[in-house]
């Protein structure tokens, strides 16, 4: 919803600011959006402009609001520049796009061929059991060989996830990969295991992907007919239920209880896709059923790696150039924590950033440079493009007034830009090589990252000695980095290797941390030497010999000087973006319009609608509304706000007293709300004839208030118990 | 083959006597006030006659109304041929009023070489059949209706019956509509406007007595004097059927059988075990091929099981210790168990006695499952399926002294399983 | 006469039925044509168990203690063409029912028809099944893989099976002609023509099962037609099916379950090294047979511990001496007590994604031996996780102490106070205790859920700033908005994350209580799951759950 908001945007007004909260009031998500959007749309135009028109008068850079002439000239390039970003953002994101899914792909792949080889080696074994002419390959009686012949084999696909979001995808790819490589795949659901059809449901459901889609009874014998036609037989049977928890066990065993009977006849494959805890078959089927599974466990990736896979290859590998400042980058990570800790939800995030920042941001157009390849026709474009206004905006950007950067360094934009430009940066070469080094305790990339983009740089405090001292003392560390450096300490000397070598792979292309690392060299041979001198290197904990004292203080002086290394890169290296100049042209920094989209909160929304309706239908009678309740307010809004005045349960009775006494008290101030209230409601102004509303009337519009009430789900209607009570159904608020 | 020895040839001929209840019933039938006489002297008189009528066979299940029926039925088939025609229907298959319909239009349909529509609605069928039953009538033809498992049309709406009965009330039409029912108050479920259309004869076919029995027997085990038998083995054959028969301990053995269930039928299931037996002596010393009273023990043993003392027989020893977890929970008069409380004594009675044998609760749960499928356990009541198995109150299906005797002479039961279950 | 004008009238005016009646169930048509593709049109042989038949001496040594039944069975079906009563096999699973009964007839050689209601899970499905057999009917893409006749109905199956049976009786009349010697080919032998019905215990989970069970007991006295014998197998014994018995109850043949020595033979049969894997039952087979005695459930366990068994031996040719047994027990044993606990193996495969899948194997044993130490190996949103244990203590707490568990002074103390309550009368408490048991987990309302669920996160979020490695203790007014924002977010769609709880299976929607309409939630989290989820938030649980 935000996105079709802000493809609706006017084109920006210079003010940065008051565009922003322009932009703002119609980005965020509210329940009545689609009802106002149209009254939103014209809300630009000249109808209600006078709200927009205030804004822009009290926005606090007068100096812009002031040569308005220039605005006119703009209006019609900053259309222009807005549909331009429109498509640039549309390039950015299906690179971005595009690179998630192939890190997606990769992480999959090895399971899949896992999975394959898995098929291809129990196929064989089944076949081993000797081929069966057709007769008896159709024939109703089991084939008589030992009891294993009864087995089915079965693949228990770990998703370590509890939500099903992400792997919905990864079995459909599943499905794909298995189809191309010849196997008779069938895709079930848990919709097919209901147990209102039973065994034949899912049966059913099985034939129509294999055989034929209209058979009037499904049964196993059809099937296996159906296997042993033209060349059918030659590839195994893969059945694919994807999420086993919400299938309906009875159902599930009985299917598997049949398939295994035919299991020799029709050697199928069951691959279960099972979300939570691995013994999760063993809840739901029946003992007889899990005795005839032989099952092997799969374990895709789990969320949290997915994730680092795909942080690295957006953000620290060259991708688009589009970045996150640290607050937005920590209300991802929270609400990837919190909220639902799916992938999907957290690309979703990402886009809608993108989205604003292309909306919000003029310069963003910048971007376009940055996903294409390192050719510099930037200063040439770039300057085709940067003109008078936007070098304006460039230049009031706040990190380049920050940074005492005045017009008279204006051709260095391009240079600025350049080196913004400039991928790998040697931050992202940092972040990855303290990853690298946290690998080892298991950290997160996503903490990492979120802690190195911190502006203000407060990792860097770890460094002073004392808080080397305690940092080896304090068991609980806080910080990752600091976590980092107290691992260093107990690695054994043949991480030691592993880690410099990964060191210098990542800084080849760039020489002065690449010397650093070099220098740790001579020091890692000591320690090595150490190592082999004692014998088993793997064990630095150990204190028996002499050897192990000396490995010690080698360990500890490679700890200390790795330590200074990664201080060094810190301190030199380490430029957040946000601390660069002209960074908001790639950053999105806006947390709490984030926020809005992401998560509208739709029901606290409604609630606080409800209490103040005429922000939305802006109408001059209630616009005078203290705390007062006017009777020209909408009925739902007064029902609710009198609502408040209840515990949970609410008397209807008195309820529609109060409701009453508010309609019928206007009947004496109807003189100067006549005309006030006759150009808003035709409803109004139908009430309006009678001096007091008809007893009836007031009651139907009790009732249709609270009939609205109960479909918004902010009450519950009377039950049997308690007839005359209505129950508010109290959270969110 | 001629090279098989007279007693496999004997045994094949009991046999074959065995499973025709035609052959068995027939000396059932000789006297006068048989159920057999009855019944032809009924039906020949409304045949002749040209008369309707109805009747109904009561009696215990295997006391040979259906056979005796068929006997009389072949008889007057052979004495009218053309003026008979029988229409058979079973409650079991044709309960349901509109497939009854539809197979009497199908049997008449061939008897009179027609050709039958599956497709014909219930309305025609039944408008067939009455106008079939109207030409048959005219036709002086006699149409037997034979409704087995009678009570079984009386439930539901009873139209096949009202039909029928109703369409016999008009004097055009000739048939006779026969009921075979084991429940002995059938008539008694009859709908009034039904019964009183219904004429009210029964006949009742009561066990045989203990003579009717001997002579049944004697008449199903000898060997007859003239068939290809080497003739010492016949009388030989005979004679020892004769000295077993008259035997008292065998009168004695038989006497406890039939208190059991004393009909015909069950007769002839002893008499086949009893050839089982037989086979299985005879595969030993083919030469001795006589029938002696151990074979007859023997079979008669091989009839009475006890499942239930195999069920318990059949468990295993977590099984076991699942049985008396709940039977003391039962003796302690806990209202209602589930698995949970069960699982809760085994756990007491472990910490108390540190039994060897303490498994995880999953393969008790498997046990439990065993049980349950096994019909040694099930659930106490139906409704609950929101909550999974463990949760569901249950119940023993056996009883404590089954449980008792299971438990002795299961091969390896513990002790001590035996003492926690007394006390 | 006026019969055949009025009959010719009715078949006048159904001439049109009959036709669309044909065209309806062309199937039925297309059958009689051979097909084209390579299917072939099953003959009368197809009905005999096909492979050669085996001796008897051969049968009886295939099956270890099974030499009564089998003999037993072999006399009740009877000589060549000479009718029987029907037979019922019963006994407990994997007693080895199914295949003696299938062996026998291959020893036989006789023509059968065999159904497994398993397979067929409706009375249509296994009339069908019995009619394509008998009918020599196969289903394949160019009939649609339809049945050769349809028939729901038990009259339609009586009226069609005997046009079946006598079809079949002529063929085999004729062939019989031909073929009289019983030599083992393939040849069917005699004139009669057996049924078997397995799984026959299913049919009382049917709808109207009773119906169906008392027609097929009743199937041999309705048909009336000595030529076909029927055989049930059942996994219930006779007195079960005891009401639907109809004429003639058929005649029992009990398999009992198998003794240790019958295993032992079972397992030893068609083994490389005799010896070796005896001594290797003898150690095994007795602590396994206190558990289950089925063979199926034993044979899996049983190969991997013999796989284990093995290990140390270089070559499995040899025979063991005794002290060897002794080792190769000793190095065994510690691994039985843990196969004796589990009843669902995962094996993890070699190119798995996860290191720690030993670790995994272990807990996958039972929930008893499960290390508390284990993580959480899935990823659930810190709000789920919330949910989650509020769900946990709403079906454990009675719900008249949240308010005193979850006032602000935190739920120590008044728990004690409980429990001094609970203690003053003590089989009350018991009585309480054992119907809590029967209870189980306790439903509560989506109100009560949210309601706790506010609390616990708004207690939580101290201990929730613990484990997120922030700086909040660098810079306070940072972590201020981000918590509260937190909080929000925890807020904010909490109705999503309840579904997909639901979805879970960790909370169930429990039917809709009786006094106010609102659907009811049950929390199925086992306890250590809730404790494991309780330490990775750090949440003090054990001091919100009420124990009596």
């Amino acid at each position: 919803m935000a996105p079709s908001g802000t493809v609706a945007d006017p084109p920006p007004s210079s003010a940065t600011d008051s565009f922003n909260s322009g932009a703002s009031e119609e980005n965020d998500i509210r329940p009545f959006f689609v009802l106002h959007k149209a009254s939103s749309g014209s809300l630009q135009g000249k109808s209600t402009g006078t709200v927009r028109s205030k804004r822009t008068i009290e926005s606090p850079t007068p100096k812009i609001a002031k040569k308005s002439e220039v605005e006119s000239a703009e209006e019609e390039d900053g259309q222009f520049l807005s549909n331009r970003r429109l498509k640039i953002f549309e390039t950015v994101w299906s690179k971005i796009e595009k690179t998630i899914e192939n890190v997606l792909r990769d992480s999959n792949s090895k399971i899949f061929n896992g999975i394959y080889d898995w098929i291809r080696e129990s196929f064989e074994s089944i076949r081993s059991y000797g081929a069966l002419s057709l007769s008896e390959a159709v024939r109703s009686y089991p084939v008589l060989t030992q009891a294993s012949s009864k087995q089915l084999f079965t693949a228990l696909v770990l998703t370590r996830n509890l939500e099903m979001v992400d792997d919905l995808l990864t079995f459909e790819e599943l499905n794909l990969h298995l189809k191309s490589q010849g196997c008779h795949v069938a895709k079930l659901s848990s919709m097919d295991f209901s147990a209102k059809n039973g065994v034949g449901g899912c049966l059913r459901g099985l034939l129509r992907q294999f055989v034929m889609p209209t058979l009037d009874v499904a049964d196993v014998t059809t099937l296996a007919s159906w296997y042993r036609e033209n060349e059918n037989h030659k590839n195994p049977v893969v059945i694919i239920v994807d999420d086993t928890e919400r299938c309906c066990g009875s159902v599930l065993s009985d299917l598997i209880l049949i398939l295994s009977e035919w299991a020799v006849k029709v050697p199928i494959f069951l691959i279960m896709g099972v979300s939570t805890a691995h013994d999760a078959p063993r809840k739901i089927l029946s003992v007889n059923a899990l005795q005839r599974l032989c099952a092997s466990r799969f374990t895709l990736s789990s969320p949290a790696e997915r994730m680092d896979a795909v942080l690295e290859a957006v953000f620290l590998k060259p991708c688009s150039g589009f970045t996150v400042s640290h607050k937005v980058a920590l209300f991802m990570r929270s609400y990837f924590l919190c909220q639902d800790g799916t992938l999907t939800s957290f690309v979703r995030t990402l886009k809608i950033a993108c989205l604003q920042h292309f909306s919000s941001e003029p310069l963003s157009i910048m971007l376009e440079h940055f996903c294409q390849d390192r050719s510099n026709q930037l200063t040439g474009e770039g300057n085709g493009l940067l003109t008078e206004s936007t070098m304006k905006h460039a230049f009031d950007l706040p990190s380049v007034t920050r940074n005492k950067i005045t017009r008279s360094t204006c051709e260095l934009l391009p240079q600025f830009l350049l080196d913004l430009q400039r991928m790998p940066n040697p931050w992202s070469i940092v972040v990855l090589c303290i990853y690298e080094a946290g690998k080892f305790d298991k950290l997160r990339l996503l903490d990492i990252f979120c802690e190195t983009l911190d502006p203000e740089a407060r990792y860097l405090k770890y460094f002073s000695p004392s808080a080397i001292v305690n940092c080896q003392s304090q068991v609980s560390g806080r910080s990752v980095i600091r976590q980092v450096l107290r691992k260093l300490r107990d690695l054994s000397p043949s991480q030691w290797r592993s880690l410099l070598k990964r060191w210098e792979n990542l800084s080849a292309e760039f020489s002065e941390i690449n010397d650093k690392v070099m220098e740790l060299h001579p020091l890692k041979r000591s320690v090595e030497a150490a190592g082999q001198r004692q014998g088993l290197p793997n064990s630095p904990k150990k204190h028996a010999s002499r050897s192990h004292t000396k490995l010690e203080k080698e360990l500890s002086a490679m700890a200390d000087k790795v330590a200074a290394v990664i201080e060094f890169m810190l301190r030199e290296y380490m430029k957040p973006v946000e601390s660069v100049p002209f960074h908001e042209i790639l950053c999105f920094k806006n947390v709490d319009k984030l926020q809005s989209a992401l998560l509208g909160d739709p029901r606290g929304r409604i609630q606080s609608d409800l209490l103040e309706a005429h922000n939305i239908l802006h109408c001059i009678c209630c616009s005078q509304r203290g705390t007062t309740l006017l009777p020209s307010m909408h009925d739902t809004s007064i029902l609710y706000t009198l609502a408040q005045e209840h515990a949970d349960v609410i008397n209807l009775h008195d309820w529609y007293q109060s409701f009453k006494t508010i309609l019928v008290s206007r009947s004496s101030k109807t003189k100067q709300n006549s005309k006030t209230c006759s150009k808003s409601k035709k409803r109004k102004d139908r009430c309006e004839e009678p001096e007091a509303p008809a007893e009836a009337l007031i009651q139907a519009r009790f009732c249709r208030a609270v009939m609205e009430l109960q479909i918004a789900g902010l009450i519950r209607l009377p039950s049997k118990r308690r007839p005359d009570f209505v129950q508010r159904v109290a959270f969110g608020s | 083959m001629g090279k098989e020895n007279p007693a496999e040839k004997a045994l094949n001929l009991i046999r074959g006597r065995l499973c025709d209840p035609t052959f068995v019933f027939r000396p059932l039938s000789v006297s006068s006030d048989s159920n057999y006489s009855k019944l032809k002297f009924i039906v020949s008189t409304s045949i002749t006659e040209g008369c309707n009528n109805s009747i109904l066979l009561l009696g215990p299940r295997g006391s040979g109304k259906a056979a005796v029926l068929d006997l009389v039925i072949g008889d007057l088939l052979e004495e009218y041929p053309d003026s008979v025609s029988v229409i058979r229907l079973n409650g079991l298959l044709h309960s349901d009023d509109n497939c009854a319909f539809k197979e009497i239009a199908r049997q008449l349909c061939m008897e009179h070489h027609l050709l039958f529509s599956k497709m014909a609605s219930f309305d025609e069928n039944s408008q067939f059949i009455i106008a079939m039953l109207r030409e048959c009538g005219l036709a002086h033809k006699t149409v037997i209706f034979v409704l087995d498992e009678f009570d079984m049309f009386a439930q539901g709406k009873q139209r096949l019956l009202y039909s029928l009965l109703d369409a016999m009330q008009s004097v055009t039409s000739q048939a006779v509509v026969v009921g075979i029912s084991s429940r002995l108050d059938a008539d008694q479920l009859l709908e009034k406007r039904v019964r009183s259309r219904f004429s009210h004869r029964k006949i009742l076919f009561l066990p045989p007595s203990r003579e009717e029995f001997d002579s049944l027997l004697e008449h199903l085990l000898s060997l007859p004097s003239d068939s290809s038998f080497p003739s010492g083995y016949v009388s030989q054959f005979n004679e020892k059927i004769k000295s077993i028969i008259s035997d008292t301990r065998f009168k004695n053995m038989l006497k406890t059988f039939f208190n059991a269930n004393s009909t015909v039928n069950s007769l002839l299931k002893y008499m086949l075990s009893l050839d089982v037996r037989f086979r299985a002596v005879s595969l030993m010393n083919l030469e001795s091929g006589l029938l002696s009273l151990e074979n007859f023990k023997a079979a008669l043993s091989s009839l009475q099981r006890q499942p239930k003392l195999e069920a318990v027989k059949d468990c295993s020893i977590v099984e076991l210790y699942l049985l008396v977890c709940m039977r003391r929970l039962e003796v302690k008069e806990q209202s209602s168990y589930n698995f949970i409380s069960v699982m809760k004594e085994y756990k007491t009675i472990h910490d108390s006695f540190q039994t060897s044998d303490y498994y995880a609760q999953n393969v008790c749960l498997r046990a439990f499952e065993h049980l349950k499928e096994r019909a040694v356990i099930c659930y106490a009541e139906n409704r609950g399926q929101f909550q999974t198995g463990e949760y569901r109150p249950m119940k023993l299906l056996i009883s404590a002294s089954e449980l008792h005797q299971g438990m002795r002479s299961h091969a390896c039961c513990p002790a001590m399983l035996l003492k926690l279950l007394d006390h | 006469m006026k019969v055949e004008s009025f009959c010719s009238f009715f078949q006048n005016q159904e001439s049109s039925k009959v036709t669309r009646r044909n065209t309806r169930s062309s199937s039925s048509v297309t059958v009689e044509n051979p097909e084209p593709n390579e299917s072939h049109q099953p003959t009368v042989d197809d009905l005999t168990f096909g492979e050669e038949s085996i001796t008897l001496d051969a049968l009886l040594s295939d099956f270890p203690g099974r030499r009564s039944q089998i003999l037993d069975l072999i006399r009740l079906i009877g000589p060549l063409d000479c009718p029987s009563f029907p037979i019922m096999v019963y006994g407990d699973a994997s007693t080895g029912k199914t295949s003696v009964v299938l062996q026998v007839f291959r020893h036989l050689n006789r023509p059968f028809v065999y159904s497994s209601c398993r397979t067929c899970y409706s009375p249509r499905l296994l009339f069908e099944s019995v009619l394509n057999q008998l009918l020599l009917h196969s289903k394949c893409s160019s009939n649609g893989y339809s049945s050769a006749k349809r028939c729901d109905k038990p009259s339609d199956f009586v009226n069609l099976l005997r046009q079946a049976l006598s079809n079949v009786m002529e063929t085999l009349d004729s062939k019989s002609g031909t073929s009289r010697s019983s030599k083992p080919d393939g040849k069917p032998v005699g004139k009669m023509v057996y049924l078997i019905l397995d799984h026959v215990d299913l049919i009382k989970e049917w709808e109207k099962g009773t119906m169906i069970l008392q027609f097929l007991f009743s199937l041999y006295s309705v048909l009336k037609m000595p030529q076909l014998g029927i055989i049930l197998i059942s996994g219930l014994p006779p007195d079960v099916y005891y009401s639907n018995m109809g004429y003639t109850d058929p005649i029992p043949v009990y398999f009992p379950v198998y003794s240790q020595e019958e295993l032992h033979q079972i397992f030893l049969r068609n083994q490389a090294n005799r010896d070796l894997y005896s001594a290797f039952l003898d150690s095994v087979l007795k602590p396994f047979c206190r558990v289950t005695r089925r063979v199926d459930e034993l044979s899996t366990t049983i190969s991997s511990l013999f796989r284990k068994y093995c290990e140390p031996l270089d070559d499995l040719g040899l025979s063991p001496s005794e002290d060897l047994k002794r080792r190769l027990y000793n190095q065994l044993k510690p691994l039985i007590a843990p196969c004796l606990n589990e009843i669902f193996r995962v094996s993890s495969r070699p190119n798995d994604g996860d290191n720690r899948g030993e670790r995994r194997q272990k807990a996958s044993c039972s929930s008893e031996n499960r290390e508390e130490v284990e993580k959480l190996d899935f990823h659930m949103s810190t709000s789920a996780k919330y949910l989650l244990i509020a769900a946990f203590l709403a079906s454990r707490n009675p719900a008249t102490l949240d308010a005193s568990m979850f006032d602000s002074t935190g739920g120590m103390d008044n728990r004690k106070r409980k429990r001094k309550a609970s203690e003053k009368s003590m089989e009350k408490k018991e009585i309480a205790e054992q119907e809590a048991v029967m209870k189980g987990p306790g439903s509560f309302p989506l109100e009560r859920l949210l309601a706790i669920f506010q609390c616990i996160a708004s207690v939580g979020d101290s201990s929730f700033g613990e484990e997120e490695e922030g700086k909040e203790e660098e810079e306070e007014e940072e972590e201020a908005t981000g918590y509260d924002r937190e909080n929000n977010n925890l807020m904010s769609d909490v109705l999503l994350q309840v579904s997909s709880l639901c979805d879970a299976n960790f909370i169930t929607k429990s039917g809709s209580c009786p006094l106010e309409g609102s659907v009811r939630y049950r929390s199925m989290v086992s306890e250590d799951l809730a404790l494991k989820v309780a330490r990775s938030l750090r949440f003090p649980l054990s001091k919100y759950l009420y124990r009596r």
